[in-house]
């Protein structure tokens, strides 16, 4: 578990990183409730926002290896790709876990109505995950660290609105919003929703379900091993 | 851009397409949450076989996918060109014309359908092909390049080889020379040795005539001996540097000024035939290719290496090529420690350049 405890340590080592895992998810807990829309707070709203960000914060981490040629030390170290990506992606989604419980359970001691603080979190863990998983799949497919990440901010803007979750998707034409449900966004938001006025469970589940594919797919498009 | 000569990439990007051709259809025609879950699935397959070489059974998971979307949207039927593409590309074709079958009960335009299927079937088909066949070229490239460097193998084992036959055989000449000295000169001129010892303790002056004879005859028959064995030991065919010689005083076509300077005889028998091939070589080329009027050969030997220099002044412009003649002088050279250099700048320079072991020819 070295490069797990490792990949902990050096996710906390700059100050941007920090002030994008610690602070600016303290700051969420402390936003206002919306008029009409969102329904739920809107620190809460826009936490997937957040959570895209860190995902490609943590992300290019391991972009960095590769950059700097740490991956290809490590591919004649006695130490499988398999071994160095997953405890690298067990770092992170520890630090994305541990965030959304910070979130919501600071809200509820902070009295924000959150109406299933339980499954909130559960969704937003799911969104974490599928957000890493992106930004793992996005990265593989670029040589630089800076680059990727410019790229990577701008194209979340359009899947932020797009999806739904900046602006209701009510508001939308027909086609967008159809299309609106490719995007991961469109399924947090959806997720939202449940939490305010859902009932049956199963369709929460649903909505997981998908995330859980995303993770899935992306896990799979983003594990290659690229050595240059 | 090498990655876009390979067939395999053209085949994924198929793969992906086809997910692009499923959503397109999903967002034009229903939009529903379930099937938009069939093309995650179908997609996750799909990202499976981009990644990994997947067995052939894998098309069963696709087509129980699709199946079990059949009853909830029509986007499942035309998933089945997953499964009839991935059989195809395996060779399979024959199996994945099943999936036809589903033409007679589907939900979807039965002929929009036929055609779709037909297409991923006949793309599959295409890319087996081309697999197979990239397949197959490598197999044989590696053969060739395996034969190749085998052949190389052989020829450096040869050259080898001669060296240390030329060795062996200078060893076999100087144990031939010594028994010949001791069988036919040792003999006698021990024997008039012993008698010249032996002359001065004699009184008797008849018998020592008669001794003083004996010694004179045994000198006489082993200086006869001497000239015989060496004449005899002199090879007929010309050896080291009076070959040279012979092949530039043989040569009319061009004045060659020739020169020579250290010790020759210090160059070992199998060295003389590079230098003899890298001049044949030289002189060869500037008949065949050059419009030189005068070329210079200079040999030098010292203690530790034999360079030979072959100029001319022709003005052929530059060909950068080597040929085989020369490749394979270059490839001698090597084996023997040395090195065969070209130059073209001025004229045509060949110098062959090669280290002599110490002890050199005596060994």
């Amino acid at each position: 578990m070295t490069i797990f405890k490792f990949a902990l340590k050096r996710s906390f080592s700059n100050t941007t990183n920090l002030i994008f895992l610690t602070l600016f998810p303290i700051a969420c807990i402390f936003l206002p409730n919306g008029e009409d829309w969102p329904f739920l707070p809107y620190g809460y709203q826009y936490f997937g926002i957040l959570i895209l960000f860190v995902g490609i914060r943590l992300a290019t981490i391991i972009l960095e290896d590769r950059e700097k040629g740490v991956v290809k030390r490590l591919a004649v170290a006695p130490i499988s790709h398999f071994q160095y990506l997953s405890q690298n992606l067990l770092a992170y989604s520890v630090i994305l876990i541990l965030q959304c419980i910070l979130v919501v359970f600071g809200g509820v001691l902070y009295g924000q109505e959150l109406y299933q603080p339980g499954w909130l979190l559960f969704l937003f863990v799911s969104f974490s995950f599928a957000s890493l998983a992106i930004a793992l799949a996005w990265i593989s497919i670029y040589r630089k660290k800076d680059v990727s990440f410019l790229v990577y901010m701008s194209l979340i803007f359009i899947v932020i609105i797009l999806g739904g979750l900046m602006i209701p998707i009510e508001i939308f034409p027909d086609l967008l919003k159809r299309i609106a449900i490719i995007f991961p966004t469109f399924w947090l938001a959806e997720g939202l929703n449940w939490i305010v006025f859902g009932e049956n469970i199963l369709d929460f589940l649903l909505i997981n379900g998908v995330l859980w594919l995303y993770t899935i797919i992306f896990i799979i498009i983003g594990s290659t091993r690229k050595i240059y | 851009m090498k990655m876009i000569k390979e067939p395999m990439f053209f085949v994924n990007v198929w793969r992906f397409l086809m997910i692009g051709v499923l959503i397109h259809l999903w967002i034009m025609e229903e939009a529903t949450t379930n099937s938009f879950i069939l093309i995650l699935l179908l997609m996750i397959m799909t990202s499976l076989r981009w990644r990994f070489a997947l067995p052939v059974w894998s098309v069963l998971v696709d087509a129980f996918i699709c199946f079990l979307f059949f009853p909830y949207t029509a986007i499942s039927y035309y998933g089945l060109a997953v499964p009839i593409f991935e059989l195809t590309i395996k060779g399979r074709a024959v199996f994945s014309l099943l999936f036809f079958i589903s033409l007679f009960f589907t939900s979807a335009s039965p002929n929009l359908l036929f055609w779709f299927f037909l297409q991923a079937l006949f793309f599959g088909l295409f890319s087996y092909l081309t697999l197979k066949n990239q397949k197959v070229n490598k197999l044989e490239a590696d053969e060739q390049r395996k034969a190749r460097y085998e052949l190389e193998r052989i020829k450096i084992d040869l050259l080898e080889a001669n060296q240390s036959v030329s060795q062996q055989a200078g060893l076999m000449e100087r144990y031939r020379i010594s028994r010949e000295l001791h069988d036919h000169l040792g003999h006698d001129l021990t024997g008039a040795s012993l008698a010249l010892q032996a002359y001065e303790y004699i009184q008797d002056p008849h018998e020592a005539d008669k001794l003083l004879e004996e010694v004179k005859n045994r000198l006489e028959r082993s200086t006869k001996s001497l000239r015989e064995t060496v004449h005899n030991m002199t090879p007929t065919t010309l050896m080291g540097v009076e070959n040279l010689e012979y092949i530039i005083n043989n040569y009319y076509q061009i004045d060659i000024d020739w020169k020579k300077s250290g010790d020759t005889l210090q160059v070992p028998a199998y060295m003389w035939s590079l230098l003899e091939a890298c001049l044949k070589e030289a002189l060869t080329n500037v008949v065949r290719h050059s419009n030189a009027t005068k070329i210079e050969v200079d040999l030098h030997v010292t203690g530790t290496i034999a360079r030979l220099s072959i100029q001319d002044n022709g003005t052929v412009p530059n060909q950068n090529q080597t040929g085989s003649g020369l490749r394979s002088l270059q490839m001698r050279a090597r084996s023997l420690g040395g090195s065969v250099s070209i130059n073209r700048d001025n004229g045509f320079l060949l110098v062959c350049v090669i280290p002599m072991e110490k002890g050199g020819a005596d060994k």
